[in-house]
């Protein structure tokens, strides 16, 4: 995956994230002041991503989004921070250009240390 | 989780250079990640405040959001000597900035539990008008430690 495309992937999933934890009942309630136009805004602006990503990786995303909220997982100490599941050594990857937890499927991210 | 646990003196720099509102978030962002982690976050944050503005009035704002760049709630502090505008809800500018980062997965949600936690611990600090009391980040952490204790008291 070149860093372009990994770049817009992190850029969506914390937009999504962003979008995701706005609309939580708790946050609501804290008092922060939020404009409805802009949350459109916002969500114009991740489908745009979206669209910017490989057609094929676009599909994985949306797919495991819909299925588990969030569709990457870190990876910490050789576990998917998504299921929790240890990692084999030698990856499975179900795609030419990402990298996926053979046991939840979830796309995996490295963290720079 | 007590909050001035999760505050570290590195962390809380009281003579912040003051500047444009993306400016200051910037140089908060960079005393926790660099480089493309850094800009990430920086891009997450200017799009939470594109959605409205996290200044919550009285001179205090809460720039926030999760990223996929760090393993563990951080937080830094920043004090300006000069107010800097934050298209705060109450249109006054902004002297004193708590930024909180989380990462996406985060059991038992603490981070809206933690960003609860600061705009209730900054409401104090306006109502008492504390803003410019701490000399020192010890003393910084020591005030929020000792609201924090006030706080769960009254519960």
């Amino acid at each position: 995956m070149s860093d372009v495309v990994e770049m817009h992937l992190k850029l969506l999933f914390d937009l999504d994230n962003l979008i995701a934890d706005t609309e939580e009942p708790s946050y609501k309630k804290m008092g922060f002041q939020l404009e409805e136009e802009a949350s459109l805004v916002l969500i114009r602006k991740r489908n745009e991503l979206l669209q910017q990503l490989p057609k094929e990786i676009a599909q994985i995303y949306e797919i495991l989004k819909k299925r588990y909220r969030q569709a990457i997982a870190p990876v910490e100490s050789e576990f998917c921070l998504g299921c929790f599941q240890k990692l084999p050594t030698e990856l499975i990857t179900r795609s030419q250009n990402i990298t996926t937890c053979p046991n939840c499927g979830r796309i995996l991210y490295w963290r720079k240390k | 989780m007590n909050l001035a646990s999760l505050l570290s003196k590195d962390r809380v720099n009281l003579s912040l250079k003051p500047g444009k509102k993306d400016d200051v978030i910037n140089d908060l962002v960079y005393s926790i990640k660099k480089g493309n982690d850094a800009a990430l976050i920086v891009s997450t944050l200017l799009k939470r405040e594109e959605l409205g503005s996290t200044g919550i009035g009285k001179g205090i704002a809460i720039p926030h959001c999760r990223s996929l760049a760090v393993e563990k709630l951080e937080i830094a502090v920043g004090r300006t000597s000069k107010p800097i505008n934050f298209n705060s809800i109450d249109k006054k500018p902004v002297s004193l900035i708590f930024l909180i980062i989380a990462p996406p997965q985060d059991p038992g949600n603490q981070y809206l539990i933690t960003l609860g936690k600061i705009v209730q611990i900054a409401k104090e600090i306006t109502k008492k008008n504390l803003i410019q009391k701490a000399k020192t980040p010890d003393e910084f952490i020591a005030m929020i430690n000792e609201i924090e204790k006030s706080l769960t008291k009254r519960k």
